[in-house]
């Protein structure tokens, strides 16, 4: 399936070679946002925030064709 | 002769402003072992030297500035000062740190401390060379905005890199959340500056030559080395430097955790659209606030053109600038970027004024306050013209600005008519850019944090729960973040007291608390601390110092009235979020606010009726004289 993927600040590298250009990527069935942040090569160790669709969902959402996923991590400044 | 205090200059200065008099006095070793500096030593100080229920305006009240046995340009984050006072604000135990060069530029002049007493008859500044004291009269620099005190203060020392630290208008007029400024960098919370105005000092300029130290050079050396090392291969010391705090703007908005119109919801859906406007607009460069730091992340930011045009300046930080967008339902960040500016040059902090804007906003909206209290001003949520307005009203106390200028608990009963539900803040300090409904240790560290709802103690809750940074303090106690959900609320109150007793060290040890979460742990701080020292210092010791400083501040506020029912929360900030994404998602709710306050006194050794530690706690931390 096709899901579409942001992702922010200190995130962005990990994109590199595995988001397209399009800000697509092609995932197997019953991917969860979990396997996805995997398949990304995130540590687990990363405080993370999944939007889908701008809505919060967590890591064990399991991940629908067309969707848009936002894939935010936290400095924690100020 | 007195023992030599290796690592530090192991002398105070003490001003009494009264009679322009000063006397430079030596350090107890003992006193520094057991408080090590920073917001330790200046609660030992504070409260011994103040009595219960002083005016904190008055010639009584002290100001400490403080630095930490690291405060140095060579320590990654050493630029730091804390300023410490009775808050006029909350009447309860009162400190701001401060980034820049004053704190080691005050150490070279020759002096761990500066305590300052009573009041000068006149205006006046201090300038501290060395062994030159002197006071010099302050009346041409009234009614000067921060920026221009600080350039004709260096002009007439003709002395273009001499470290100031300096009141604005607010702090003259004593405007309650009044700052201390060091250029465009602030010691921003619970009125410090107030209590320099109250006393007629509106500056202190420090340099000097003075140089420390280490007792094991070779050790030190290589203690820097490791603490360089974890800086240099940290990814969050990168996102410092690339994006500065105002990076966390669309994260944090998605987390939950962006406290929006007066904290009715604690998600906006505007953080990404913002940020993005702001880092195309806005943003200039980033910037160390001190000689030499490995992280740098300050942003330099202006407003090119419109009517919020704004020259360049530091200081373009998250919390100011959530403070002017999701407080207050502004969509406009050029009008944010031009508060928040505004703020520094008049010297008031970005974070209270931004709250007590939005809970004036509420108050307009819900009919408590009206078109003939405010002369006419339009008070309606997003108001972007009315925020720089109301910044200059505030800080002169003109009109609605004199009511703003005490803050939200004092201006609520000010309005009455119920406005106090609206006010938000814990012990009379109004709440930053973080929402306990993102995490529920978050909600915790607010309610007992010792100076209120503030943004640096209490953060560590919120990067536990939601960012799932352990700071190194597994070893003490705290179990691994990613085995525990943010919305939990069994266990938070234990994990809170390790992580307050371990994170309040940067601001014992005169460092940024940035650089804890760039991964430098406490075992690291120990080895700088013991190879500079000769003391022979573990982590497990720091922590211990930790929760005595916690302690003695919570003491402090004990002796100043305050009990249990201080460490409550705003209602707002427990409930159901009224609009946006987490509307309908019970898990950020709140259910057991007291059950987590009571886990939280018994992991202290406090009375869980009253929330006073208890003789046995005292005894054993060596505070029961």
């Amino acid at each position: 399936m096709k899901i579409k993927v942001k992702l922010y600040t200190i995130l962005k590298k990990y994109a590199k070679g595995k988001v397209l250009e399009d800000n697509t990527i092609i995932l197997h069935e019953d991917t969860t946002l979990q396997g996805l942040s995997r398949s990304l090569s995130i540590p687990d160790n990363i405080g993370m925030v999944f939007m889908i669709n701008d809505s919060p969902q967590g890591k064990e959402y399991g991940l629908r064709d067309g969707e848009e996923v936002k894939i935010f991590s936290f400095i924690c400044g100020g | 002769m007195p023992e030599k205090i290796k690592g530090y200059i192991g002398k105070q200065l003490r001003i009494s402003l009264n009679d322009r008099s000063y006397k430079t006095e030596k350090i107890d070793t003992q006193v520094l072992k057991d408080y090590l500096g920073g917001v330790g030593y200046a609660a030992k100080i504070l409260y011994e030297e103040i009595d219960k229920g002083i005016d904190p305006l008055s010639p009584d009240n002290k100001i400490i500035f403080a630095t930490g046995p690291l405060t140095s340009y060579r320590v990654p984050g050493g630029g730091s000062i804390e300023i410490c006072f009775k808050s006029p604000l909350t009447k309860a135990w009162g400190e701001a740190r401060c980034g820049g060069n004053f704190g080691p530029d005050m150490k070279k002049a020759g002096y761990d401390f500066l305590i300052i007493e009573d009041k000068a008859t006149e205006p006046v500044y201090l300038l501290i060379d060395d062994n030159r004291i002197l006071f010099k009269d302050a009346s041409h620099l009234l009614r000067k905005t921060v920026s221009e005190k600080t350039r004709m203060i260096r002009e007439e020392l003709e002395d273009n890199d001499i470290s100031i630290m300096c009141i604005g208008i607010a702090g003259e007029n004593l405007v309650n959340i009044a700052t201390v400024m060091f250029e465009g960098r602030a010691a921003g919370r619970c009125g410090g500056g107030a209590v320099m105005g109250s006393k007629n000092l509106v500056a202190v300029a420090v340099k000097g030559s003075c140089k420390i130290e280490a007792e094991n050079p070779d050790d030190y050396n290589i203690a820097l080395k490791e603490v360089r090392n974890v800086v240099k291969s940290s990814e969050i010391a990168k996102g410092f430097r690339e994006f500065g705090t105002m990076g966390d703007m669309a994260g944090n908005d998605a987390a939950g955790d962006w406290p929006t119109k007066n904290w009715q919801a604690n998600n906006w859906g505007k953080g990404e659209e913002l940020f993005d406007y702001y880092s195309k607009h806005n943003f200039i460069k980033n910037e160390m606030c001190y000689k030499g730091c490995p992280i740098a992340c300050g942003r330099i930011a202006s407003v090119k053109k419109g009517k919020f045009k704004t020259p360049k300046h530091d200081g373009a930080e998250y919390e100011s600038l959530s403070a002017f967008t999701a407080f207050v339902f502004n969509e406009n960040m050029d009008a944010a970027i031009h508060s928040s500016y505004l703020c520094d040059e008049y010297g008031i902090d970005t974070i209270s004024a931004g709250a007590v804007i939005a809970f004036a906003m509420e108050c307009y909206e819900k009919g408590l306050i009206s078109k003939e209290d405010t002369e006419g001003l339009d008070l309606s949520w997003g108001n972007a013209d009315l925020l720089p307005v109301l910044v200059e009203k505030i800080s002169k106390r003109e009109g609605i600005g004199d009511i703003l200028a005490d803050g939200v608990l004092k201006a609520a009963k000010k309005v009455g008519k119920k406005a106090e539900k609206f006010a938000i803040h814990c012990k009379g300090l109004e709440g930053p850019a973080h929402d306990s409904r993102s995490g529920k240790a978050l909600a915790v560290t607010y309610g007992t944090a010792n100076r209120g709802m503030c943004h640096i103690h209490p953060l560590e809750g919120m990067a536990y729960d939601s960012g799932k940074f352990d700071f190194g303090m597994i070893p003490y106690g705290v179990p691994d973040p990613n085995t525990v959900d943010r919305w939990d609320e069994k266990g938070k109150g234990k994990i809170v007291k390790i992580l307050q007793d371990g994170l309040i060290m940067p601001d014992v040890l005169g460092v940024c608390k940035f650089f804890m979460y760039a991964g430098v742990t406490l075992e690291q701080y120990a080895r700088l601390l013991s190879s500079f020292t000769g003391w022979n210092l573990e982590g497990k010791d720091l922590v211990r110092i930790g929760e005595r400083t916690n302690n003695l501040q919570r003491l402090f506020n004990t002796r100043e009235g305050f009990s249990k029912e201080d460490d409550s929360i705003p209602d707002r900030a427990k409930q159901r979020p009224l609009f946006g994404a987490y509307q309908d998602e019970d898990r950020c709710i709140i259910k057991d606010y007291e059950g987590m306050l009571d886990e939280y006194y018994e992991a202290r050794g406090w009375d869980t009726e009253t929330g006073i530690p208890t003789k046995e706690k005292l005894m054993e931390l060596e505070l029961d004289e």
